[in-house]
C-alpha cells in the first residue's frame, strides 16, 4: 500500500521536482518496491500523455540527416573484453621482478667498474621506482577497466530481456492480447494486457512461465484486470527461471493453483 | 498503432535493436518520437534552435546508451521524454539564472490556449488523442499549473510555492491530486 506522502514524492518525481537529495532516496525506496514501480511507470505515462497534448511541431527535417551522419561518423564505443584487463594485470605483475633480476645481473659486472657501477646501479634503482609506480599506476587502470566491464554487464538489460505476444485463446475474447518483457539477470517481468473479460469475485487470472527444465509450468502469480480488461503488472516466477520458452495466463480459483488447468488456457505466446 | 501493449512490445524490440547498432531501428525509433519531443523541447527552451540542438542531443544519447535502459521502470518513450525534459531544463539552468527561468513561467501564463493539433494525434490516433486532451482540459487549472510549472519549467516544490504564493504542502497536494486524476483518467489506455 502506497501512503499519501510516497503518492506525492512519486508525482513530484516523475516531474523532476524533487531535489536530488530527494530523488536519491525516493530511487532508492523505489529500487525494493514493485508496487511503488508500477505506480511510477503509470505516473510517467499520464505525464507523457500531458506533454503529448502539447502542439504537435515536427523538427526540421534535415536534423534527422544530421544526427545519422553524426552517427556513422562515431565508432560505436565497445567494451574491452575482460580478459585484456587480467592480462594487464598479469603482465604488470612480474614486470618490477624482471627489472630486480637486470639490477641483479648489473651488480655481478667486475669490480674494476665499481664506479661505473655504483652510478649504474643508482640510475637502475631510480628507474625500478619509476617502472614500479607505472606498473602500479596502469594496475589500477587494468582494474578501473575490470570495474567498467562489469558495469557494462550490468547495465546491459536489454541484452537478457525476452519480449513474447500473447494472443487469446478464447473464442469470446479475440481481441485480448498480452506482452511479457522478462528479464532474465533480474527473473522479474513485466505483463501487459488488454481486452481481457473480467472476472467473478472468486476467479483470478494466473500467469505461467514455461522453462523446458521444468516438468509443468512455473506459476508466476495471480492478477486480475480493470473494468476496461487491462492491467500492467511485474511478477516473478515462483522458481528460477533458465529459459523462458513461453508464457500463459490461465482462468483459476481465487488465489490460483500450483499447476495450471489447462482447459482454462487464455491467453498462450512466446 | 495505438494498442498499449503492441506499443511497448514494438518499442522495447526497437531500442534493442539500437542497442546493436541497428540504424534503420534507430530511424523508426526518430520518426515515431522526434515530434513528441521536438515539442517537449520548444515548450521547455521557447527556442527551436536550442530545441534542435537538444533534441540531437537526446538522440545520440538514445544511440550509444540504448541498453541502459531499464523496461521493468517504464515504457521506452518515457525515458525518452525524461530524457529530454531534462536535457532542455540544464540547458536552461547553464544559460540563465533561476530568475530568468521564473520569468519565463510568467510570460508563458499569461500566453493564450493553442488549439492546433497534438503530438497525441499522431502517437494515439485522434480518438485517443481526444481522450487525453479531454482528461488534459478536466483538470483544475491550479493542479495543471502546478505540474506544468515543475514539468516544463523546472520549477522545485519551494518554487512553485513562493510563485504562485501558497503553502508548500498545498503545491505538493495539488500535483498529487493532479496527477492521480490524469492517470484514473487515462488507466488502462496508455
Amino acid at each position: 500500500m502506497i501512503d499519501e506522502r510516497m503518492e506525492e514524492q512519486a508525482a513530484l518525481y516523475v516531474l523532476g521536482a524533487l531535489t536530488p537529495e530527494e530523488t536519491g532516496a525516493f530511487e532508492s525506496a523505489l529500487g525494493r518496491d514493485v508496487e511503488l514501480q508500477q505506480f511510477v511507470t503509470a505516473l510517467r505515462s499520464s505525464r507523457d500523455a500531458l506533454a503529448g497534448s502539447l502542439p504537435a511541431l515536427a523538427p526540421p527535417p534535415a536534423l534527422k540527416q544530421k544526427i545519422l551522419d553524426q552517427i556513422a561518423a562515431q565508432a560505436r564505443p565497445t567494451p574491452a573484453p575482460a580478459s585484456l584487463a587480467a592480462g594487464s594485470v598479469r603482465w604488470f605483475n612480474w614486470l618490477p621482478w624482471a627489472l630486480a633480476a637486470c639490477l641483479a645481473g648489473l651488480c655481478a659486472i667486475s669490480v674494476f667498474e665499481q664506479k661505473n657501477l655504483r652510478q649504474t646501479i643508482g640510475e637502475q634503482a631510480q628507474q625500478l621506482i619509476d617502472l614500479n609506480q607505472l606498473a602500479n599506476g596502469l594496475r589500477n587502470q587494468a582494474q578501473n577497466l575490470q570495474t567498467a566491464v562489469a558495469t557494462l554487464r550490468e547495465t546491459n538489460r536489454l541484452a537478457n530481456l525476452r519480449i513474447a505476444m500473447l494472443n487469446s485463446m478464447l473464442a469470446d475474447s479475440p481481441k485480448a492480447v498480452a506482452v511479457s518483457l522478462w528479464d532474465d539477470q533480474q527473473q522479474r517481468g513485466v505483463f501487459l494486457v488488454q481486452n481481457l473479460k473480467p472476472l467473478a469475485a472468486d476467479r483470478d487470472y494466473q500467469l505461467w512461465v514455461m522453462d523446458p527444465k521444468y516438468p509443468s509450468p512455473v506459476s508466476a502469480g495471480v492478477f486480475q484486470v480493470d473494468a476496461q480488461g487491462n492491467v500492467r503488472l511485474q511478477f516473478k516466477a515462483d522458481k528460477p527461471i533458465d529459459t523462458a520458452n513461453k508464457f500463459a495466463v490461465t482462468e483459476e480459483p481465487k488465489g490460483g493453483l500450483p499447476t495450471p488447468t489447462l482447459k482454462n488456457l487464455v491467453l498462450l505466446g512466446g | 498503432m495505438s494498442e498499449p501493449a503492441l506499443e511497448l512490445a514494438r518499442d522495447v524490440e526497437l531500442l534493442r535493436r539500437i542497442a546493436g547498432g541497428d540504424r534503420a531501428a534507430f530511424s523508426d525509433f526518430y520518426d515515431q518520437y522526434s515530434g513528441l519531443l521536438f515539442s517537449i523541447a520548444v515548450k521547455v527552451l521557447n527556442d527551436a534552435k536550442e530545441a534542435e540542438d537538444v533534441l540531437q542531443e537526446v538522440f545520440m544519447q538514445i544511440w550509444n546508451k540504448a541498453d541502459a535502459y531499464n523496461p521493468l521502470l517504464g515504457k521506452p518513450v518515457s525515458w525518452a521524454v525524461t530524457l529530454t525534459r531534462n536535457k532542455a531544463i540544464d540547458r536552461i539552468r547553464s544559460h540563465q539564472r533561476r530568475s530568468k527561468l521564473l520569468e519565463q513561467a510568467t510570460l508563458e501564463a499569461a500566453a493564450p490556449p493553442d488549439d492546433s493539433l497534438s503530438a497525441n494525434e499522431k502517437l494515439h490516433g485522434k480518438e485517443n488523442a481526444e481522450r487525453i486532451r479531454s482528461a488534459v482540459a478536466d483538470l483544475p487549472a491550479e493542479q495543471r499549473r502546478a505540474i506544468e510549472l515543475a514539468f516544463f519549467n523546472g520549477l522545485t516544490q519551494d518554487e512553485i510555492a513562493t510563485k504562485l504564493q501558497q503553502p508548500l504542502g498545498t503545491i505538493k497536494a495539488r500535483i498529487r491530486r493532479g496527477m492521480l486524476k490524469l492517470r484514473e483518467r487515462l488507466e488502462g489506455f496508455l
